[in-house]
């Protein structure tokens, strides 16, 4: 009875049923991609799926024993952040050698895991508190560091070809490096006496202390290990995007507790490994990956990702629970293939309902399915447009303009782009583009350095590129669709804050998240612009909003009162422009100035009554509109590299000047003409 | 001593109190202690629900995205022309549904809720983001703002409901056998089973209160704007957990009062505004943030280990 006791224990732990279900699921979503998504079964699209996961991917290896132990580890993300910071400030403000750098961000990560790891195993806090300040400090010290604006970014190619190269053509760069930390923690995990202790200490910390298991120091080193291993992660995502910047690895953690979870390890430890760890990751990049070739929305992501976890982890619990209830006498050694069966049935249907669905939305979508089949035999060209972020409403009044010229030219329009700021995930739409081979690929470009390089790989397999909004590297696309530079909008901003204050006096400025690059550059030509035109205007505060409305709404109300002589309030993002304006308003602040750069629809009510002066912004519809355009004519051959002007339907001939297409000066919307403006 | 986390808030807030009366009296005038409160009470009556939930020994990462989703809809109700109540009433059962499904999972399928509600945040955050398209909900009808009420008047009633909400649960959690239960069940389940507590209904309530919390604080937050984005609430279900961890609930359930959830929740709100009146840089401020945290949880921990040492077996890792 005891050895059938013990059999049972040891089958709890070595066996990973989730691991066959989870191989079943994998195996469906190949299945399905395969049928509804261009070039999906290829061998450069594997390549690409398995570069794009691998920082993911070792944030996800180093927290396998971190939950196995029954512990958490949130800061591995902002731990990128830092050790990325450190690695570019290293390189470039302290002139180090690479080598040296990229030692010093190990070291960050060192430090970083030993704070956890004192903090965790000698103070005994528990673990989800201790990383949720370090989450916090750690992005906190790489923002002050940087004041969330520097970018660190043209670091030599030998660098970068350790993200961006292959080796032998097929192989990518950085994936030995992952093998390597791979085969280090399955030995830890699974061959070592370490590694039987971690999961002795997940089942029970007591007991474990009661073998004879140093629990502080296991614990303690398996801590230390995730920040060494996340500052790797994020040396290769400097030279994956070839910069370094405060905001790298924002929401990683996720991600990878995604994985880990989804692979089987319990989140009350003792239960999982680092094989279910790999097909989790694998499987969830394998969904992103299948749903940017087939066209759909990357919203299915979360949607499909958040089923997924609950269909996997919820056969396993049912599973598990008879077992809780009374022991059953004996288990029929049929009973468990039976249930892989079933599980994997089950699963099997889950993804086919979901491939149909995904179908159905497809078939759904465009409204003029019948004309597409018509047309199809001169294969309507593809031109896949991609914002900075989906959500944001400037980017959904750009997209509007997008389909009515998608419309007008008879084009596919495909839009997709990151649900928040997000340069890996740009990179990562692109690659996935090319493999769609689509006609023509227009950016909003959030990291310069990072999607050149990607950029340019699609220019060499004859894919037009356009950039709009913000720009590439020049040699990287073939037009600029530039609706007003950062200099433009900087120095009217300035311009307008020093008339209505009539040109001197103190202001405040309300930006978007600290980190984001426009807004960055558009505050170095604000302050340019002071020095030079303004002198007696007073810069007296950033605050962040964070693209929050809400939050912009708390800032103005702690901006008016703890800096009382701020007559002039500039909104630089176009939710913190009603969130200050109602803050202002509630304030009854008569007296007090509101400018900045939003979209005229959300703020129509404030300027109407008054609270807000006057925004400037481009008419976003026509920049949507334009890029399309632009995009359709180089698809068809009709435009040349050096051509002065261009015909762009409604909005008649506009000026080129060298490759960038101008759409027009920045307009300044005020309450005489908001209403002429519907975006 | 019983609420020794609660106290170390506590001196924590007094402490920084003094500093920032030193720095930046300006700070506690009574127009930006207002502001600041104001600004807080969405997050304290989501707080509420949330230390119900941990005291359960469960946790609830999905809140920001039930907030979201509360926040449209709410808009939306209001926008199809129902009275004030009835949007209320709609927004309460909307956010009590999303926590119920929740908690379905969590007690009857026995899926571990920090899976349950990760799964949750991103399949709920994703799908409004699907539906929405990004779009604001605009056009509200005149009495959405403020409830139809002055500024004042809407201020005095959110204060006194928030408050009302508070001393409920700050009761309950002591007097009633019903809420008891909760700290049973989160102390030691087996146990409580035994004592013949069902344990799986109580957790499935707890997760549906805690919606209903949540939707009604996204109806309170709304209801101070003219228009509700549809992106809200990211990133809150840190700030709440924040709150109520640096308050004192035990992580690992059945410790933890709402008093010390308040505090939390004052500390940490207040921190932002003080620092910049203190004129810190918002750059340091993230950081800051941290050390604050960190110290506070530390400070607490550090007799505790001198005392136990020894004693205590085992390391609390989560």
């Amino acid at each position: 009875m005891v050895t059938v006791q013990l059999e049972r224990m040891e089958h709890r732990v070595s066996s990973n049923h989730s691991e066959w279900v989870l191989s079943f699921a994998l195996l469906a979503e190949i299945l399905v991609f395969s049928a509804i998504a261009d070039n999906f079964l290829t061998r450069g699209n594997f390549v690409e799926i398995a570069r794009t996961s691998i920082e993911t991917g070792l944030l996800a290896l180093a927290l396998t024993p971190v939950i196995v132990s029954g512990g958490i580890d949130l800061s591995v993300g902002s731990m990128m952040g830092l050790a990325a910071v450190v690695f570019g400030a290293a390189w470039q403000d302290w002139h180090a050698p690479l080598i040296v750098s990229a030692a010093l961000a190990l070291l960050a990560g060192f430090l970083g895991g030993a704070l956890n790891a004192v903090l965790i195993a000698r103070f005994r806090i528990p673990a989800l508190i201790v990383t949720l300040g370090t989450y916090s400090l750690f992005r906190g010290i790489a923002e002050g560091i940087t004041h969330g604006a520097v970018n660190y970014s043209g670091f030599p190619k030998a660098w970068l070809s350790l993200g961006q190269g292959y080796l032998g053509d097929i192989i990518p760069a950085q994936l030995p490096i992952f093998l390597i930390v791979l085969i280090g923690y399955t030995v830890l995990l699974h061959r070592s006496t370490i590694g039987r202790a971690v999961y002795a200490i997940g089942f029970s910390a007591d007991g474990a202390r009661y073998a004879g298991i140093p629990v502080a120091k296991r614990v303690g080193l398996i801590y230390l290990l995730s920040g060494l291993v996340s500052s790797l992660a994020a040396l290769i995502y400097v030279a994956h995007l070839g910069q370094a910047k405060s905001d790298a690895g924002t929401g990683y953690e996720l991600d990878a507790i995604t994985a880990v979870v989804l692979g089987g390890t319990s989140v009350f430890g003792g239960r999982g490994g680092i094989g279910g760890t790999l097909l989790g990751l694998l499987s969830l990049a394998v969904l992103q990956n299948g749903l940017h070739l087939a066209a759909l929305p990357s919203e299915l992501t979360g949607v499909l990702t958040g089923t997924f976890l609950l269909v996997t982890i919820g056969i396993d619990a049912m599973r598990a629970r008879p077992r809780r209830k009374t022991e059953v006498e004996e288990e029929t050694p049929m009973r468990n293939s039976q249930l892989a069966i079933l599980c994997g049935v089950i699963l099997a249907g889950a993804l086919i309902v979901a491939g149909t669905n995904a179908w159905l939305v497809r078939s759904l979508r465009p409204a003029d399915d019948a004309t597409r089949v018509a047309v199809d035999a001169h294969k309507r060209p593809v031109i896949a447009m991609m914002p900075k972020a989906k959500g944001d409403p400037y980017f959904v009044s750009c997209r509007r303009g997008a389909e009515e010229a998608a419309r007008e030219l008879g084009v596919d329009l495909v839009w997709d782009g990151p649900t928040g700021l997000d340069a890996a995930k740009q990179n990562e739409i692109v690659e996935s583009w090319i493999t769609r081979q689509v006609d023509v690929i227009a950016v909003s470009v959030e990291n310069q350095a990072g999607i050149s390089t990607v950029l340019r790989k699609a220019r060499q397999h004859g894919i037009r590129v356009v950039t709009w909004d913000a720009d590439a590297a020049p040699d990287a696309r073939d037009f600029f669709v530039n609706q007003a530079t950062a200099q433009g909008i900087g120095e009217t901003l300035t311009d307008e804050a020093a008339r209505l204050l009539n040109g001197s006096g103190e202001f405040a400025i309300v930006t978007g998240a600290l980190s984001a690059a426009n807004q960055n550059e558009w505050i170095k030509f604000i302050r340019q612009r002071i020095e030079h035109e303004h002198p007696l205007l007073k810069l007296d505060t950033i605050r962040p909003s964070d693209d929050d409305r809400d939050k912009a709404f708390v800032e103005t109300q702690t901006i008016v009162k703890a800096f009382p002589g701020v007559k002039l309030v500039m909104a630089i993002s176009a939710p913190a422009v009603p969130g200050a304006a109602e803050a202002i308003r509630q304030m009854g602040r008569k007296d007090l100035d509101l400018i900045g750069l939003s979209l005229p629809n959300i703020c129509k009510p404030y300027i109407h009554s008054g609270v807000v002066q006057e925004i400037v912004l481009w008419n976003t519809t026509d920049l949507g509109y334009l890029t399309v355009y632009a995009g359709s004519l180089l698809s068809e051959n009709k435009v040349a590299s050096g051509a002065k002007s261009i015909q762009a339907g409604r909005l008649g001939t506009l000026e080129v000047r060298g490759s960038d297409i101008i759409l027009g000066t920045p307009l300044i919307i005020n309450r005489d003409n908001v209403e002429r403006f519907d975006f | 001593m019983q609420h020794r986390r609660e106290i170390a808030i506590a001196a924590t807030i007094v402490a920084l109190g003094i500093v920032v009366a030193f720095v930046a009296p300006a700070f506690f005038t009574l127009a930006n202690l207002r502001d600041v409160f104001m600004a807080d009470v969405p997050v304290l009556v989501a707080a509420l629900g949330m230390t119900l939930i941990i005291l359960t020994a469960q946790i609830d990462i999905s809140i920001g995205s039930q907030f979201a989703i509360c926040g449209v809809a709410a808009g939306l109700v209001a926008k199809s022309g129902l009275s004030l109540p009835v949007v209320i009433l709609a927004v309460l059962l909307i956010g009590a549904a999303l926590g119920a499904i929740n908690g379905a999972l969590v007690a009857w399928i026995r899926i571990p809720s920090i899976v349950v509600t990760l799964a949750t945040m991103v399949a709920l955050r994703d799908a409004l983001r699907w539906v929405t398209e990004g779009a604001w909900v605009q056009d509200l009808p005149r009495n959405f703002q403020w409830f139809g009420l002055t500024l004042g008047a809407f201020e005095v009633v959110t204060v006194g409901i928030a408050a009302g909400l508070f001393a409920g649960a700050s009761w309950a959690l002591r007097n009633a056998a019903m809420a008891r239960t909760i700290y049973a069940v989160g102390s030691n389940e087996g146990a409580a089973r035994l004592m013949g507590i069902d344990a799986a209904f109580v957790t499935f309530c707890v997760f549906t209160v805690a919606g209903a919390l949540t939707g009604f604080a996204a109806t309170l937050n709304s209801a101070r704007f003219n228009q509700i984005p549809s992106n809200t609430g990211l990133g809150m279900e840190l700030k709440v957990i924040a709150a109520v961890v640096v308050g004192g609930a035990s992580i690992r359930g059945g410790r933890g009062t709402v008093v010390g959830t308040l505090f939390g929740v004052i500390l940490l709100g207040a921190i932002g505004p003080a620092l910049t009146f203190v004129g810190v840089s918002a750059y340091w401020e993230k950081a800051i943030q941290g050390a604050i945290i960190l110290t506070a949880v530390a400070a607490e921990a550090w007799p505790a280990r001198i005392r136990k040492s020894g004693g205590r077996l085992g390391h609390s890792p989560a």
